[in-house]
């Protein structure tokens, strides 16, 4: 019993030995996406993931991979992190992918053991600063400032927008009670310090609310000035409404996946005035890249909104492609292979879809450069840029 | 096949396995799962390690419901405490697994005895809240416990440890979860063939008269839900080995719901209803995954209805299974079983 | 002071959303002896179908609400035939588990056919807050407020003094002598449910135009009814509208008072935990009937 065991699982060791070598004989190249289209998230998630189907779609059209195609595996983990690690298992192990395109914080975090033992390198939909410190998450990339940059750059905006008057203006904190809710905070907190900025209240949005009136209430009390709402755009839409009923005179501020064009659509009147931090161009603003991108939009999705996700999505697939071409130029079309190709973009242009995308071996941010906009009349408005500086004591945090 | 009933000693009447048939059969189906990783791949691996799982956990859930009649929306809780007591245990403390994964299952029994109470004084869908307030208290402490719990972010597991051996992956913790759950099941079995379980089940049919013949009914609905914790925690420690990192969204109310789905669609008051309701309601995901993947490749907007369609097809399944079968797979197994038993007669 | 009153009087306006939807599950458990946990998903779909009424098929919302709630009618007769009817002399965890089942089926298929994106509700009241004294209020929370008192004071006096109410009570009280009193119990068991659908229709619109928008977690205020009608008593309307109350300014005092405590999550477990601590003194609920077993 014993050794035709041994006998069968040498054979299947063998088969098993070879199969890989088959996969990347073929001219196709497997990418896992794990998205999500129905979760907590999905607001913001399906825009997303239509983006990078149709980025790749438009790749395949246009030469692929040095004409190779990528063929994108996609699956809806609906925010649960086992269902994500199901499909991680299931995508690494038995579809072979050869890199990932994942999505929101909790579960890139959770799955960085497997994605660094595997080396598949993971692109992350979260901007978490902990992921774009290679020493700890040496596979991980992302293509924006880090949630704690951008939240920097939107409290010099607050500082700048106080002006001269007396004292300090008072912010309040609003997040959701979880990994991507609570990613910047603490660099927020310090940063505020640091600026003469008072973080006068923290307020905790459960999962899924329907009411925040007890929330705003305190910080009506607290008299606070400005506030952030790190959540996305669902949950931004009903604070903003519950503040509209309570007349408060509060300057809402919002975090890049509640911050898009859906948000106009959604909050409509109450979303007057509210700033926003974009890693993306909103759709339709005029950069290079932007009339490639629309023509696509425009014969795929002809009945869907233009969003800024979208751009985001597209934005992702045009990273990861000039590493894949890159890595396939060297000969090194691998998990290695591709970490090294991307660690080689220098200011990487995106054609105005995002700011220049730089990565080293030792800082995987790929800018640190936000953009402010604001809604003025229905529409995104572009009204500051800041530049964090690259402070290494920064990485990570 | 036997047909019919004749028992000549008390042990004969009391015996698991009517024949040596039965016997046989189980060995080797065991021996079959023994052989199984072998063969497997690591995806289906993971969904029977799941599955085993699950099974500890339902079997759990129907000693105190199914077969003590108190109805227990807490399992989520408890899965929970078993899992966060191993990444305690195995993570900060670093004891091998043997040592942990009873811990565990010792740690959430005990919070198992406090959520009981209650059950002194409530019954029926009152005593059911009382342990739906068990799961939010526990959800609560684990989000804020941060120290222990690592709050929202979650916890990593190591893999389970036993001097140089480590159960790093799918393939080898399955034989670590196989032997649970033999061991799991058959004390269960015998559980209900001694007093205790005798006892337990007394409380459920008529817990007044129990009492009046002797029966302690408090002390044993506390030890009702003692048991049936330690066995939801023995679950919860596996599954925080298994997927290596637990979090709070790992154990929303949904869970707690699934869980009764399973013995309920599986049969109340039976060992074999908590294997087929765990299987099924495991499997059916997966299913209906499979499904949605093959009409996906030629229908694209399939992909974002997985998530209504697996709500659907649950609701449907646990709907037709009580409507038409309201004892359970378990039940419908019996009457199968009975019918070829005496075939060609009808009775 | 302003802020503990805002926090009671918010408490008191959303606890009245609350007490719609216990009313409902409260009508069918007294005349059905069924637990509905369906509640909220009910509410939900009314809510959907109103809004698909007003804006895919245009109509008036006046006109749009009516043939709502006479959907919601319908299908609350439709599923007491087909679910809830095979299902007589169950034991009470199946029947639990039936309408749960139920719930996942009717989630699934607002998820399939409208999605779980937020979409804008007609805002049915005026927006500008009206000020009672030092606070401002919305008025759509005033108008449901009102809607409730109002439904209360209706199934009060429908319980009490109409003859179907009364033949409700005998059903609830006894199946068997109310059939042989010559009540048609399966009409009373139809009539049961078609109230709890249209009633927590009502609640799914009230709710869906205050927020001014909707979407898929309306269903969550299901979970809430649980202990509501619990603190309040399962077979007692009074206990379920002062439940929801009370329910609700609870959860607002937590939120305000704890939260800053604890960091957060306060709100949902504060009144579990009061919820329990009546249990012990009161087992049955504030007003609910105390079971006398008979072995």
């Amino acid at each position: 019993m014993a050794m035709r065991q041994k006998l069968l699982a040498a054979t299947i060791a063998a088969a098993a030995a070879v199969l890989p070598a088959q996969g990347r004989a073929q001219a196709e190249i497997k990418v896992g996406g794990i998205f999500d289209l129905t979760g907590v998230t999905g607001d913001v998630g399906k825009v997303f993931a239509l983006g990078v189907e149709d980025a790749v779609a438009w790749l395949n059209e246009n030469g692929g991979v040095n004409g190779k195609k990528v063929k994108l595996l996609a699956q809806d983990y609906a925010y649960k992190k086992d269902q994500a690690a199901a499909i991680y298992k299931r995508l690494v192990n038995d579809e072979k992918v050869l890199f990932i395109q994942g999505w929101g914080t909790g579960d890139t975090e959770a799955l960085k053991e497997f994605v660094t033992q595997d080396r598949i390198p993971y692109f992350s939909g979260s901007f978490a600063a902990p992921i774009s410190d290679p020493s700890k998450f040496p596979y991980n990339f992302f293509v924006a400032p880090t949630y704690s940059d951008q939240l920097r750059a939107w409290l010099e905006w607050v500082k700048k927008d106080w002006g001269a008057k007396p004292g300090n203006p008072k912010v309040a904190f609003m997040y959701g009670d979880n990994p991507y809710g609570r990613a910047p905070m603490n660099a927020g907190k310090a940063y505020a310090k640091e600026r003469g900025i008072d973080v006068v209240d923290d307020e905790v949005l459960p999962g899924t609310f329907q009411d925040a009136t007890s929330q705003l209430l305190t910080m009506k009390q607290k008299g606070v000035d400005y506030a952030y709402i790190n959540v996305t755009t669902t949950g931004v839409s009903l604070v903003l409404r519950d503040a509209k009923k309570l007349g408060l005179a509060v300057k809402f501020g919002s975090n890049p996946y509640g911050f898009s064009e859906s948000l106009v659509a959604v909050a409509g009147k109450d979303a007057e005035g509210v700033t926003g931090v974009m890693p993306d161009v909103p759709y339709g603003e005029p950069v290079p890249f932007m009339a490639t991108l629309e023509s696509v939009h425009r014969k795929m999705r002809p009945s869907e909104r233009g969003d800024t996700m979208y751009v985001r999505g597209f934005s992702y697939v045009l990273v990861w492609s000039e590493a894949l071409k890159r890595a396939d130029k060297a000969g090194k079309l691998d998990g290695p292979g591709l970490k090294a190709a991307l660690e080689t973009f220098r200011d990487f242009s995106t054609g105005g879809l995002t700011q220049p995308i730089t990565y080293t071996p030792t800082d995987h941010r790929p800018t640190t450069t936000t953009a402010i906009y604001q809604i003025q009349g229905g529409k995104l408005v572009k009204v500051a840029e800041y530049t964090m500086p690259r402070k290494p004591e920064w990485l990570g945090l | 096949m036997r047909c019919g009933d004749f028992r000549e000693s008390y042990a004969e009447d009391m015996a698991i396995f009517d024949s040596a048939l039965p016997r046989r059969l189980l060995a080797l189906f065991l021996a079959g799962l023994v052989l199984l990783p072998a063969f497997a791949t690591s995806y289906w691996l993971d969904v029977l390690n799941r599955i085993f799982i699950a099974i500890i956990a339902a079997t759990g859930l129907n000693i105190v419901t199914g077969f003590t009649g108190l109805i227990s929306l807490g399992t989520a809780a408890f899965l929970a405490v078993g899992g966060y007591a191993t990444a305690a245990l195995a993570g900060k403390a670093g004891l091998p697994f043997p040592v942990v994964i009873p811990l565990a299952g010792v740690v959430t029994a005990a919070v198992g005895l406090v959520f009981g109470i209650p059950s002194l004084r409530l019954k029926g869908l009152y005593l059911a809240v009382a342990t739906l307030a068990a799961h939010y208290v526990v959800e609560f402490t684990v989000t804020h416990w941060e120290s222990m719990t690592g709050g929202v972010n979650g916890i990593s597991v190591p893999a389970p440890r036993l001097g140089p051996l480590a159960l790093s992956d799918d393939r080898r913790i399955y034989f670590l979860i196989l032997a649970l759950l033999v061991g799991l099941t058959f004390f269960a079995k015998n559980l209900f063939r001694t007093k205790v379980g005798k006892a337990f089940v007394a409380i459920r049919d008529q817990d007044i008269s129990a009492e009046v013949m002797g029966v302690t009914v408090f002390r044993y609905k506390l030890l009702a839900f003692a048991v049936s914790s330690f066995y939801i925690g023995v679950a919860g420690s596996l599954l925080a080995y298994q997927a290596r990192i637990i979090s709070p969204e790992n154990f929303p109310i949904t869970v707690a719901i699934d869980y009764l789905g399973m013995v309920i669609i599986g049969g109340l008051g039976s060992i074999l209803g908590s294997i087929y309701g765990a299987v099924f309601i495991t499997l059916l995901p997966e299913l209906i995954r499979l499904a949605n993947d093959l009409v996906a490749a030629h229908w694209p907007a399939a992909m974002g209805l997985l998530a209504p369609f697996k709500s659907i097809v649950f609701g449907l399944v646990v709907v037709l299974f009580l409507v038409f079968e309201p004892d359970g797979m378990a039940a419908r197994w019996h009457h199968v079983k009975n019918y070829w038993k005496l075939y060609p007669f009808s009775y | 002071m302003e802020f503990l009153l805002q926090l009671v009087l918010n408490g008191i306006v959303t606890g009245s959303i609350y007490s719609l939807v216990a009313l409902g599950f409260v009508v069918i458990y007294k005349s059905t002896g069924v637990l509905n946990f369906a509640q909220g998903e009910f509410m939900m779909l009314g809510a959907y179908v109103c809004l698909a009424f007003t804006v895919e098929y245009h109509l008036p919302f006046a006109a749009a609400f009516a043939l709502t709630m006479a959907f919601m009618a319908v299908l609350g007769v439709l599923t007491e035939r087909l679910v809830l009817r095979p299902m007589i002399g169950e034991p009470v965890i199946s029947l639990i588990m039936v309408t749960l089942g139920l719930s996942a089926i009717l989630r699934g298929v607002v998820q399939a056919i409208w999605s779980t994106d937020l979409r804008p509700f007609p805002a049915i009241f005026p927006t500008d807050p009206v000020q009672l004294g030092p606070l401002p209020v919305s008025q759509g929370y005033l108008y449901s407020t009102a809607g409730v008192a109002l439904l209360l004071v209706v199934f009060t006096f429908f319980f009490k003094f109409t003859r179907a109410g009364v033949a409700m009570r005998a059903t609830a009280f006894s199946q068997q002598v109310a059939l042989s009193m010559g009540i048609s119990v399966r009409r009373i068991f139809a009539l049961a449910w078609s109230i709890a659908a249209v009633v927590s229709a009502i609640g799914g619109v009230l709710l869906a135009g205050v927020r001014g928008g909707l979407d898929a977690a309306l269903a969550l205020f299901g979970l809430k009814v649980i202990p509501v009608v619990i603190l309040g008593g399962l077979d007692s309307i009074g206990g379920a509208i002062l439940g929801g109350v009370i329910m609700g300014v609870l959860e607002n005092l937590a939120g305000g008072y704890l939260d800053p405590l604890v960091g957060g999550g306060a709100k949902e477990v504060a009144p579990f935990i009061v919820l329990v601590a009546i249990l012990t003194v009161k087992p049955y609920g504030l007003f609910g009937k105390v079971k006398i077993e008979r072995v």
